[in-house]
């Protein structure tokens, strides 16, 4: 499947970025379609954060198609920060550097102006539980990514473009902003994350397992685990776990209303998911 | 260090002050609220929320009387623009009420309230996830005055935090709370146990592949499993070793208790136990077990074995399972 039946009715006017996380996977996604952008990291894991020799290989992979790039970036603590720090001159003028916390912005805003500040999808906060029964359980805590307080708060640290999940659920108006222009990634959206991982506990001594930052060998990066459960009556969203992260795969309800979204212009960039999902080589 | 414990009634004001709590946190779902929205969306919890705001000011007024405060929790994962104003208005009037702090977990709505909120002191909820000294400066830059930590961070950041941040105060979990997410990255609901109850408690099954499409190896397979064995052993104790207590009725489960000492040395100000929907008695003995840690500790005794003796199960202590900090662990064994 390609990234453009992925997206299934993204206009010509509509920006494509693949997401990759590995970078032994990036010659041979970038050459299998066009695209507009590369978008390097990721945003789930702190060990997932590129060395700068895979940060300068993704750079000039992009250079060489003319590809705009971004560093994607997780939730950091102060440890992962100081690794985050010399990756960051080493990005081309105009790159944007997804952040994932407001620490990431607030560095950003401070020391690196010539860099574009994007707020990422673990930011922009809603329901998004893959077994939600109906849409009236996601009403119960309606998200405010659009709200004026919010929308200023980002404005203050440089942002103008925001990364977003679709919802179970999801309504076109909720990626309409007044403010902000609006990436969408797709097919999956991510539910819920952990610090503690799983996986990356698979090689641990047990006494070490599951503890906060523990040590991995990325097992992340070769594994993955369908997710599914006793029936309760309702229909799941397809489930599976990456990582530290638990993700679903977009419904063709939930596919309808980001095209409907892009069709308003609401959407103007599209990302798509090439090495972190549910099944081998996605990215072809 | 002060112990920082839930209510969910003003009746439970006095007994957990006499046990030796110093600040109290609470949610409240007025009435008005619920008609104006149909939902509980002051906060993330659905139930152990105050009902009106007469039990509201009789917990302040029982709290100052024994000159302990009162925090508000504004912790829903996210607001809309709807919600947020309507909780300005609410804001406003737990001031009046002589309320003494807010707990906001939307960072929109920290700097809302902090430009046009009430002149009463923002702390920063473990929702908002502070997990570096840049974020911790930007909340403070907005206007709070306290940043209380997520859970899954360790001692040694909690430590280089606060160091780089000496205008914040700092607060972290000593007891209770077992998610096995982040809440500050949990997107999912409490659903009723009919539909599956909270996510990380649902009975999923998983099915490994691997990425590359190869097929597991037996030792892959044999070793994967292994490995979930020990989670399902990690989630037992994560949810309190099967929400059990001790004879004496301390409750298992989640528990820094043995770092409360290294988290003094660290200059956090305050510690939390969680659970606001829980018994009293089950909250006077949380109380109970972190006021005899400090009380050692400033007795000068040895306050780290105190903790890990506390419930007289060491070895569910060893395991680490039970750990919000576990690299205590590591520190030199104490003589029990």
């Amino acid at each position: 499947m390609t990234v453009q039946e992925k997206i299934e009715g993204a206009s010509a006017a509509v920006v494509t970025a693949l997401s990759l996380v590995d970078v032994r996977a990036v010659d041979e996604a970038l050459g299998r379609q066009p695209l507009d952008r590369l978008h390097f990291g990721n945003e789930f894991c702190e060990t997932l954060l590129p060395s700068p020799g895979h940060v300068a290989a993704a750079i000039a992979a992009a250079e060489r198609r003319g590809l705009g790039f971004a560093l994607v970036t997780p939730m950091l603590s102060d440890g992962t920060l100081e690794r985050l720090r010399p990756l960051l001159p080493m990005l081309p003028d105009g790159a944007e550097v997804i952040a994932n916390d407001w620490g990431t912005l607030h560095l950003l805003r401070r020391a690196h102006p010539r860099l574009v500040p994007v707020a990422g999808r673990l930011m922009c906060k809603m329901v998004k539980d893959p077994r939600l029964p109906s849409a009236e359980w996601a009403r119960l805590y309606p998200h405010g990514i659009h709200s004026r307080a919010f929308g200023k708060l980002l404005a203050s640290l440089g942002v103008a473009r925001i990364e977003m999940d679709v919802p179970p659920f999801a309504a076109a108006a909720d990626f309409r902003s007044r403010t902000m222009r609006v990436s969408v990634h797709a097919p999956y959206g991510y539910s819920v994350k952990g610090r503690a991982c799983r996986i990356g506990s698979l090689h641990q001594p047990d006494g070490e397992k599951f503890s906060t930052g523990h040590r991995c060998r990325k097992e992340c990066l070769t594994y993955v685990a369908d997710l599914s459960r006793p029936t309760t009556g309702t229909v799941d969203l397809a489930t599976f776990q990456r990582g530290n992260t638990v993700f679903y795969r977009h419904s063709p309800a939930m596919t309808s209303v980001v095209q409907e979204a892009l069709a308003q212009g609401w959407i103007d960039r599209i990302i798509v998911s090439g090495d972190w999902n549910e099944n081998r080589c996605a990215h072809q | 260090m002060k112990i920082v414990a839930p209510i969910s009634s003003p009746d439970e004001v006095v007994p957990l002050a006499e046990a030796g709590a110093d600040e109290f946190y609470c949610g409240i779902v007025p009435r008005e609220w619920s008609e104006r929205f149909n939902n509980s969306g002051v906060n993330r919890r659905i139930f152990g929320n105050l009902s009106t705001f007469e039990q509201l000011s009789t917990a302040i007024e029982q709290a100052h009387r024994r000159e302990r405060s009162v925090s508000l929790v504004l912790n829903a994962p996210h607001y809309s623009e709807e919600h947020m104003v309507a909780l300005l208005e609410l804001s406003a009037r737990f001031a009046d009420l002589g309320g003494d702090a807010l707990i906001v977990g939307d960072a929109g709505l920290l700097a809302l309230l902090a430009e046009e909120g009430p002149h009463i002191r923002l702390h920063v909820s473990s929702l908002l996830a502070c997990r570096n000294a840049e974020a911790a400066a930007f909340y403070g830059g907005l206007g709070a005055r306290r940043v209380i930590f997520p859970r899954d961070v360790t001692l040694a950041e909690m430590a280089g935090v606060a160091a780089a941040n000496p205008d914040l105060e700092f607060e972290a979990f000593v007891l209770n709370d077992g998610c096995v997410f982040e809440e500050g990255t949990c997107h999912t609901i409490h659903l009723p146990g009919r539909l599956g109850g909270p996510i990380c408690l649902d009975r999923y099954g998983n099915s490994y592949a691997r990425a590359d499409g190869a097929k597991l190896s037996a030792a892959e397979s044999e070793a994967l499993a292994a490995n979930d064995a020990r989670y399902e052993e990690w989630l037992w104790y994560r949810f309190g070793c099967g929400f059990s207590v001790t004879e004496e009725g301390y409750p298992f489960g989640p528990c820094g208790l043995c770092a409360v000492p290294e988290m003094a040395e660290h200059r956090l100000s305050a510690i939390k136990i969680a659970g606001r929907e829980a018994a009293l008695p089950r909250k006077l003995k949380s109380v109970e077990m972190v006021r005899r840690v400090r009380d050692a500790m400033a007795a000068g005794g040895d306050a780290v074995s105190l903790a890990r003796g506390i419930r007289r199960r060491p070895d569910l202590c060893d395991s680490g399972y039970m750990c919000y900090y576990r690299e205590v662990l590591t520190r030199p064994a104490p003589t029990l």
